[in-house]
């Protein structure tokens, strides 16, 4: 007997293992229900490269034509671009067939709102409902629609975010980039994108094959390759995106990778040099941020993880720029999703503006040591346990948006229950590699006795 | 009622109602189960749903592991020709034939171009029931394929099996209306073939049906009206995939669909060799034209799946019904409604007789047609009750109840594509026939009310 097959439903879509717990009557029974939902109206389906996109996409395409929306195809593109679109058309909505970095034999679907936003909670409980009711509003013959397809659609959103930049000094410096797309859907945009911007490009991974070249979180791990190429070719910065492209972490001349943070570090002190504004991350994002908005003298919001969140709570305060610590960066001048174009584009505009290196920006941060480590717990213990946690550590500066983070002068820790496995996960950040290691270590000690008490 | 009709031709209903994207999924994937791995053919008619239906029938088979040659917009016989001649594992024609507009349908076809025969079509149903289709996994998927040119093939085919140099010198003139279906265009190409002057009504191929796609009088009247406006010699009537035709002789009469087969059977008899194959609900013209020829006609079910199994059996010359749908042994086993264009031109030319005179050499019956509409389940209980309306007859039973008296007979039978018990008699006297005909209708709906 073959163990249960692992289908996922969460805020962000629907993710499966295609031909097993992901076929196209999954697919069109949830696009039908997406189509009920929205009711009648343009929805625009793209898709990363993965192989089985076009299978899923025609079951997708199937059920919103029988409940008489008009799909709108774009074709293989990042989720940023087709996010854009997605208001920038006036759509009434859009599906993504992606799984973003899950492995090859994965696929998923990403269900998008009007506006160009991710649903939110609420949104997707309806949406759900109207799944596990089964009852979906199929139109009569004469009211189907035909299925239109835009060519090219992405370079729309390549205009509006170099129309947000200082094109002038990004050209002039003429910069050496090394790019790696992680043969994903960034690579039908990214070639150009760079050349609007003046670059001398060297591209890696490029080619939308349907199989990545190598695991495409752009974690450092990672990034080898393309900080040997950084150095090799002489380059002034490099870039890794994820597969989907929302994501961007950053190798610097000199061939380092200096972690994903940065990224939102770099980007957040550019927008906030030319302009006052408030800003909104995540809890888990690097204290970095904080000294810079301290700079600025600017609010600064820390959200519950998950775009959504950051997205909602951004729109919600009028924050001018956001993100996650993991490379994802949200400049509302754009559109109000992750976008690794942008980040490109502002990484580049700060070095072009201030004249320095990629190092020298770096540097001129103060340096933090960030850990990551999970903790193995059932779900329902995982919860009570942060909850006696929060009650030993009610004393401190915590905040309960999400989980317990608890943070001192300068460190911090934040626990928190998974949403989706059985575990707790624990992100530690102080001045020092040491330090941050001895929180973590303390903290996983106390939830194990914390839990071994309460079980 | 949710109109859902399973048959050897596939599985037919009301789009949005029956016909659901997860319906038509299931089925495509039952297909694709069923059949090896290779490439499977998808073609499809002018109606507005059959883009969504293609979408998921394309999904399934891409999912089951099949590459996928998609002929667009593209009549069945097509199909059903370039699936024999491409050697593909099978195809899928989605198109309701004669059905009104909000109808579609899955018409499967197997290796060989012909519908699938009953183990076949038992089969698919076992597997559509099981529920548990041979998925692929996702790392390496099976390609679309759009390279090939349907109509080039097959015309190029068509060309050499009849007598274009005959047609051409004989100028003729047609009327062709093919309901905005499948035929549209593609009617411009062969007719300009053929050197044939077309005139051509409902040509713009939109899905959008100024009529029932039906092959008959009551849907001829444009045709006729025009065909007697311009002095043309011949006026056909298409049904939305090209497999039935009604014809309309220089006078701007409207032939009832049941004269196509025993017309063209009257001439094709005359140099092909071989039995006659027919339905019993079509008229015994075919039986009278059959005998001047000295052949055997054989009886089968309603359906082109059991006419073309019966015709490969016994090495047919003709095989067709009633409806306007027949295949000629040499052509293809398909019902081919540009064969029958092709072969009622041929004969004028060769004969060099005008269609109405060729149409008084056969003998003349009366044929009456009805039908009521009755509970899917009651059907066939239905139809067995009648036979009390003919104790001691001999019956047979082969499909419904057959009755056949000196001066007529009579056929009712549960209808394969729509819940609706017909009920078709002819005899010489067109009172008599009638009569009949209304005195099972009236026994019928006594037993529904």
């Amino acid at each position: 007997m073959r163990k249960a097959l692992p289908l996922k439903v969460s805020v962000s879509g629907v993710r499966g293992i295609v031909g097993e717990s992901l076929t196209p009557q999954i697919a069109a029974r949830f696009a039908a229900a997406f189509g009920t939902y929205l009711g009648p109206g343009m929805i625009m389906i793209g898709q990363d490269p993965r192989p089985s996109g076009v299978m899923l996409k025609k079951a997708v395409i199937s059920s919103l034509l029988a409940t008489g929306c008009q799909p709108v195809e774009v074709g293989i593109l990042p989720i940023p671009t087709i996010l854009f679109l997605t208001k920038e058309k006036q759509m009434a909505g859009a599906v993504v067939i992606t799984a973003s970095h899950n492995p090859l034999e994965w696929n998923g679907l990403k269900f998008i709102g009007p506006e160009g936003l991710y649903l939110k909670a609420s949104q997707v409980e309806e949406f759900l409902d109207i799944f596990h009711q089964g009852e979906f509003t199929f139109v009569p013959a004469e009211r189907i629609k035909p299925i239109l397809q835009e060519k090219n659609a992405g370079e729309l959103h390549l205009q509006k975010i170099l129309s947000q930049l200082n094109l002038k000094a990004i050209r002039r410096r003429k910069f050496r980039v090394v790019a790696d797309c992680a043969n994903g859907a960034g690579a039908t945009l990214m070639p150009q994108f760079l050349k609007e911007l003046g670059c001398q490009v060297l591209l890696l991974n490029t080619e939308i094959t349907g199989s990545f070249a190598h695991q495409s979180e752009p974690v450092a791990e990672n990034l080898s390759t393309l900080c040997e190429k950084v150095r090799h070719f002489k380059a002034d910065l490099g870039l890794a995106q994820d597969a989907d492209a929302d994501r961007l972490a950053l190798v610097d001349e000199k061939g380092r990778a200096p972690g994903e943070d940065f990224t939102l570090a770099l980007t957040v002190d550019q927008v906030l040099r030319k302009k006052k504004g408030p800003v909104a991350v995540n809890l888990s994002a690097s204290m970095v941020i904080d000294d810079i908005v301290r700079k600025y003298r600017v609010p600064i919001f820390r959200t519950k993880i998950g775009e959504s969140n950051v997205v909602e709570k951004m729109l919600e305060v009028r924050a001018i720029i956001g993100g996650e610590g993991n490379g994802g960066v949200i400049w509302p001048a754009v559109h109000p999703s992750r976008d690794s174009f942008v980040a490109t584009g502002l990484v580049l505009e700060h070095m072009a503006e201030s004249g320095k290196t990629l190092s020298q920006l770096i540097q001129s941060f103060p340096r933090y040591f960030m850990l990551k480590d999970k903790l193995p717990c059932p779900s329902e213990l995982a919860f009570q346990a942060v909850t006696e946690l929060r009650r030993r550590y009610s004393k401190e500066t915590t905040s309960t948006v999400d989980g317990l983070k608890i943070i001192w002068p300068d460190s911090w820790i934040h626990l928190r229950p998974s949403n989706t496995e059985p575990i707790i996960r624990l992100i530690a950040e102080s001045r020092s590699a040491a330090r941050t290691r001895k929180i973590l270590v303390s903290f996983k000690k106390e939830l194990l006795e914390i839990m071994k008490k309460l079980s | 009622m949710k109109l859902l009709k399973l048959s050897l031709s596939g599985v037919r209903g009301v789009v949005g109602q029956a016909l659901t994207p997860e319906l038509v999924l299931d089925f495509a994937c039952a297909f694709g189960t069923m059949l090896p791995a290779g490439p499977i053919m998808v073609g499809r008619d002018t109606r507005k749903s059959g883009p969504m239906i293609k979408e998921a029938v394309i999904s399934s088979l891409l999912s089951t592991g099949h590459e996928v040659i998609d002929l667009g917009l593209c009549p069945t016989p097509i199909i059903q020709f370039l699936t024999k001649k491409y050697k593909v594992r099978g195809a899928i024609s989605i198109t309701a034939g004669h059905n009104p507009a909000e109808w579609n349908a899955l018409n499967f076809i197997n290796s060989s171009g012909t519908y699938l025969n009953e183990f076949q079509g038992a089969d698919l149903l076992d597997i559509y029931h099981l529920n548990r289709f041979r998925y692929k996994s996702a790392r390496k998927f099976p390609k679309i394929i759009h390279e090939i040119n349907p109509a080039e093939v097959y015309f190029s085919w068509l060309r050499n099996k009849i007598k274009i140099k005959e047609i051409g010198q004989a100028k003729f003139k047609v009327v062709v209306d093919p309901c905005n279906g499948a035929g549209s265009k593609l009617i411009d190409r062969f007719m300009s073939e053929l050197g044939v002057e077309l005139i051509a009504i409902n040509n713009e191929g939109n899905g959008y049906f100024p009529h029932d796609p039906e092959p008959r009088p009551r849907n001829a009247g444009e045709v006729a009206s025009l065909v007697k406006a311009t002095g043309a010699q011949v006026g056909f009537l298409l049904n939305s995939d090209v497999s039935r035709v009604s014809l309309i002789t220089e006078t701007g009469e409207t032939l009832s669909e049941e004269y196509t087969l025993p017309l063209i059977a009257s001439y094709y008899l005359g140099f092909q060799p071989g039995p006659v194959v027919t339905n019993l609900s079509t008229s015994m013209m075919v039986e009278e034209v059959a005998k001047k020829f000295g052949r055997q006609v054989i009886r089968t079910r309603v359906g082109q799946s059991s006419i073309i199994q019966t015709m490969l059996q016994e090495g047919a010359a003709i095989g067709g019904e009633g409806s306007g749908g027949l295949a000629l042994k040499n052509f293809q086993p398909a019902f081919d409604g540009w064969v029958i264009m092709g072969l009622v031109l041929e004969m004028m030319a060769i004969s060099q007789k005008k269609l109405s005179e060729l149409v008084r050499e056969l003998p003349r019956y009366h044929i009456v047609k009805d039908k009521i509409v009755c509970p899917p389940h009651r059907l066939h209980s239905l139809v067995a009750e009648t036979r009390k309306l003919y104790p001691e007859k001999e019956i047979n039973s082969t499909d419904g109840l057959r009755i056949t008296e000196k001066d007529f007979w009579i056929h009712i039978r549960a209808s394969a594509t729509e819940p609706i018990i017909r009920i078709i008699a002819e005899s010489p006297s067109k009172n008599r026939a009638q009569l009949e005909v209304d005195r099972v209708l009236s026994f019928l709906s006594r037993l529904m009310s």
